[in-house]
């Protein structure tokens, strides 16, 4: 299973359009965005590299793309461990609600 | 409230939060918080990406001794926490499953056999044949006997450890990396025209110009993360405008807004119209060009770099290879050169083909009068499917843009110029309208060579890892260089060898003749990367010679050698890479290699244990050596001068070249490390931190000499991401010989040009020297002229269609370590035959079949691709990338070569293709 964090450059009146785009890709989550610059935050899940870099050609070829490249990449191949209920959460759960930044990140 | 929040998905917020700040999105505080938790356990420190010229930092994270991330470093002025595919794989290529982990020798009934097979044996067993092997190459043939094949992604260390051993320890200048094929044109470009090697300008003229102009750089596919500085500075300003000039279309045309497809070798007659229209308009910056500036000119008869004779030519192949003595120029040359066409040239300067003289302005501006719009554009329109008028237009706004005095412009270029027949010429050309506009050496205003290879200015050039070059610019051939070396190294004088040794090609030809006999190769792939490979293969297989490999993975290098050695891979290994914006980076060991694997120098080090001074530095034979300090033919024997340096004949080269008391002094551990490993030093077992040792040696070079490196421990330092030299008073040097920025340049001059090779030289006009007086050049650069010339094959009845090769984004170079990963591997699973669609049906081919490709020098088969997005090919025009060893397309280039940088032209030969 690969993870990787990809940064999209949109036009800044086209971020809205661009997001829902992207979040109906499948493997994608979007995150974070920024309406003054154009820059979107995503997820991508694969479970090759193939798939990955097949992932971000897609991304790539979408009219509403300028650039698209990825910036982080993790690759700790344990399936145990990534299924696993984070103990950093509990820490987490003590906000109170769950953080949104979480809440879309499970399906 | 029911949790199925995973590891994975906190995973993936956390990375997104992190990528975020690293770009600049604002974020809450609990997603920062969510960014700082997900790597608790991981050990992270910066590093520099392992592929291409380009210097990306990244970070990477460690835990149990693996690499578990990595990612783009938000602090890196290079890619700005950006990473393109190829960098990503910096954390992957480490772990394929068939890495080498112990040292492989031929054997057949417990002996070395050349025609044995592969079986692992010991370090200690490697070493002692390697040894033996040399000494036997050594004791037949001398110091000429032996090479070294080194590379542009040595680290400093390694380029430096090697180029010592093999210059001072073992009197021999055979050490040429496979840079040679890479950048050896801008190298004497530089050279030629400012007196001092690699680039004025920096990236941040990327966003400081409004004009660039691409000649033969496919950036989008191989610098892709300067692409998108470039893209992000179109899109962000209206007045911006991108030029790609290529022979077939491809990616960066996506951008352009202008692209001219042009005929091979005709970016000669293109810049030349460049320049006749500066002229023509007026538009010479006469201040500049007065106080700044020089014209000069030389030969045309230089050849193309190609063997002298036809003993080891295949038959098909001499009619090309007799072009070497004897050319008859074609109608275009003839005009270009203002001579007749069909005349019969001797190529009488083939062996003096970098001499150059002085001309006046009146005889530049006669020279380049031919070079008119028609005469240009009817030579280089490569699309046949574009309008001559068309194409006359995009010449017009192609020169507008450069003339155009409210326009800043910087011309990249890459592999197209370098690997040229006439490299030299065209990058000098570059630098010609660039200085004649008196847009050089600004901000946003200059002729940028970028590079292929991490560290091919860093060590290739800088360290001097040429058959003719030491450390800092110097070379071999220049007494005081050499007396200035053996001063810095403690050698007797007389000790370097003064004869230049053979560039990377001619080793492979010396290997086919059995001039040399023992080679070793490090860090590169030279049998699957030189041109006209069958040759070479041959020579390795056949001949009576011994070849070491040492490498990660299996390639043919591998494949062919006697001896294949389990190397360490970039973040196994201390390391340091010059990127091609003069910075230096640096990182730490971060994992151990795996098994027996072991750095390249440790390697070189272990090996020079088993040389005494008295086998080395006794008296040696260099035919053809000829200087008038030295005994023809002869290295002087310097013992005696040796032991008053108190040494003894019986020293071994490791006491005398690397252990020396010095390096003992800078004492392992050190708290630089943070506690990282050493493994180099752990297996020397002396206590010497030999990577730092090394670079602070190899640094009394460049200080003070314009190439000033910082302090070893200010690179290591977590707030340094590299430094660009010269780094002057710990400060590093944005644009060099502007007075604003370079602390070189003599105050009140506004610009100077203060490299010192080749500035003081003959005056003549156009057809040669006529005043042998030389005159001195001080602070000046050259604006060459340098004319239209063919390159030496071209299709014909028999080979109808251009061969051009390349790199594609998904490889890097032979693929040996991108095609470890097996998924990216199916990504591009097989080097494609790019073709017209037209020329395909034109053959009876269609996408996907497999056809023959053929040479004078060849054939493989390849697989048809008609419809490809990314590389677009005009009529007559064909394109096979080169990483892929099963379509192995260096069997079928042709081995010419800039006859001044002795490059060979990869994109350039005649074939023709048929169905398999």
């Amino acid at each position: 299973m690969n993870l990787s964090a990809i940064l999209v450059i949109t036009a800044p009146a086209r971020v809205e359009t661009c997001m829902s785009l992207l979040d109906s890709l499948s493997g994608i989550t979007v995150h974070h965005s920024d309406p003054i610059t154009g820059k979107i935050v995503l997820t991508q899940e694969a479970k090759s590299i193939n798939a990955e870099i097949e992932g971000l050609k897609r991304i790539k070829a979408l009219n509403e793309v300028s650039m698209a490249e990825m910036i982080y990449h993790y690759f700790e191949d344990d399936e145990v461990l990534e299924e696993r209920i984070p103990a950093e959460l509990d820490s987490l759960q003590g906000l109170g609600e769950l953080p949104g930044f979480l809440k879309k990140t499970s399906e | 409230m029911p949790i199925n929040i995973t590891r994975r998905d906190f995973l993936k917020a956390s990375m997104a939060a992190a990528a975020a700040a690293s770009v600049g999105i604002p974020l809450s505080s609990v997603a920062q918080a969510a960014a700082a938790k997900v790597d608790e356990g991981w050990r992270w420190d910066k590093g520099v990406c392992r592929f291409c010229g380009v210097g990306c930092g990244i970070q990477i994270a460690t835990k149990n001794d693996r690499i578990v991330a990595t990612k783009g470093d938000p602090d890196s002025p290079v890619n700005r926490g950006l990473n393109c595919i190829k960098g990503y794989f910096n954390g992957k290529i480490l772990y394929g499953e068939d890495r080498l982990t112990q040292p492989l020798l031929r054997m057949k009934d417990g002996k070395f056999n050349k025609q044995g097979d592969f079986v692992p044996v010991s370090w200690d067993r490697a070493f002692d044949e390697m040894e033996m092997q040399f000494k036997k190459t050594y004791n037949e043939l001398g110091p000429t006997g032996v090479a070294v094949m080194g590379s542009g992604q040595y680290t400093i260390q390694e380029g430096y450890a090697a180029s010592k051993l093999v210059k001072a320890g073992f009197r021999s200048n055979n050490i040429d990396p496979n840079a040679r094929h890479c950048m050896a044109s801008a190298v004497a470009g530089f050279i030629q025209t400012f007196g001092i090697d690699e680039p004025a300008g920096n990236y941040d003229d990327i966003e400081h110009t409004d004009t660039m102009v691409l000649w033969g750089a496919n950036m989008a596919e191989m610098h892709p993360i300067l692409w998108g500085r470039i893209a992000d500075r179109r899109l962000s300003n209206d007045k911006v405008r991108i030029v790609n000039l290529s022979t077939y279309s491809n990616m960066s045309s996506d951008l352009a807004d202008l692209e001219i497809i042009f005929k091979p070798s005709t970016d000669l007659a293109l810049q030349n119209y460049i320049a006749r229209e500066i002229i023509k308009r007026d538009a010479v910056d006469w201040n500049f060009v007065n106080k700044h500036c020089v014209f000069a000119t030389g030969p045309y008869d230089i050849g193309y770099g190609m063997r002298g004779n036809d003993t080891f030519a295949f038959e098909a192949e001499k009619d090309i290879q007799a072009k070497q003595t004897t050319v008859k120029l074609d109608a275009a040359e003839a005009i270009g050169q203002r001579r007749k066409a069909d005349e019969q040239v001797a190529q009488a300067n083939s062996q003096s083909a970098g001499k150059h003289w002085l001309i006046e302005f009146e005889n530049f501006k006669r020279a380049v009068e031919p070079y008119t719009l028609d005469y240009v554009a009817e030579l280089a329109k490569g699309d046949a499917d574009e309008s001559l008028e068309q194409f006359k237009q995009k010449l017009k706004q192609l020169a507008d843009f450069y003339i155009d005095n409210q326009r800043k412009v910087v011309s990249f270029w890459t592999m197209g110029f370098n690997q040229h027949q006439r490299g030299t010429w065209v990058n000098e050309q570059a630098y010609m309208n660039h200085l004649l506009l008196g847009k050089q050496a600004r901000p946003g205003n200059g002729a940028f060579s970028l590079t292929g290879q991490p560290s091919a200015c860093g060590t290739a050039r800088e360290v001097g890892t040429f058959a003719h070059r030491l450390p800092a610019d110097m070379v071999v051939n220049n007494p005081k260089h050499r007396a200035f070396a053996e001063d810095v190294w403690k050698l007797p004088a007389k000790t370097l060898n003064p004869k230049v040794g053979s560039h990377i090609t001619k080793i492979m030809r010396d290997l086919e003749d059995g001039s040399v006999k023992w080679a070793w190769v490090q860090v590169c792939n030279p049998f699957q990367g030189t041109a006209n490979a069958n040759h070479w293969i041959k020579a390795a297989r056949k001949m009576d010679n011994f070849i070491v490999v040492a490498d990660a993975y299996p390639g043919i290098s591998t494949k062919v050698a006697d001896l294949v050695l389990p190397a360490a891979m970039i973040f196994e290994k201390w390391g340091a890479y010059g990127n091609a914006e003069r910075r230096t980076q640096m990182w730490r060991e971060q994992v151990s290699p795996p098994g027996q694997a072991r750095s390249d120098v440790w390697q070189i080090l272990e090996f020079s244990k088993r040389f005494k001074l008295k086998e080395v530095w006794g008296e040696q034979r260099v035919p053809g050596l000829k200087d008038k300090d030295f005994t023809p033919g002869t290295l002087p024997n310097v013992l005696e001068a040796a032991r008053e340096k108190g040494y003894s004949p019986d020293s071994t080269l490791y006491d005398v070249l690397f252990a020396t008391k010095e390096h003992k002094q800078v004492k392992w551990p050190d708290p630089i490390a943070k506690n990282h490993n050493n493994h180099t030093v752990d297996h020397l077992g002396d206590g010497w931190f030999v990577e730092k040792a090394l670079f602070e040696e190899y640094a009394k070079f460049g200080r003070g000499h314009a190439h000033d490196l910082a302090p070893f421990d200010l690179y290591m330092h977590d707030d340094v991401r590299g430094l660009k030299w010269p780094v002057v008073d710990g400060k590093e040097t944005q644009w060099r010989f502007n007075e604003k920025y370079d602390p070189y340049v003599k105050k009140g001059s506004g610009f100077d040009f203060y490299g010192k090779a080749l500035k003081s030289i003959p005056s003549g006009d156009l057809d040669g020297i006529t005043h042998k007086e030389k005159t001195n050049l001080a602070g000046k650069a050259k604006i060459f002229f340098r004319p239209y010339a063919a390159p030496v094959e071209q299709p014909d009845e028999d080979y109808k269609l251009w061969l051009c090769t390349g790199r594609v984004l998904e490889h890097w170079h032979s693929g040996t370590m991108t095609r470890r990963v097996p998924e990216l591997h199916r990504a591009v699973p097989n080097a494609m035959l790019y073709m017209h669609p037209r020329d395909a049906e034109s053959y009876g081919l269609k996408r996907k079949d497999v056809a023959w490709i053929e040479s004078r020098r060849g054939k493989i088969k390849a697989l048809v691709e008609t419809h490809a997005g990314r590389n677009r090919m005009p009529r007559g025009t064909v394109f096979v990338p080169w990483f892929d060893e099963g379509v192995f397309i260096n069997k079928l280039t042709l081995d010419a070569t800039c006859p001044i940088s002795k490059q060979i032209d990869f994109k350039k030969c005649a074939v023709k293709v048929y169905k398999a």
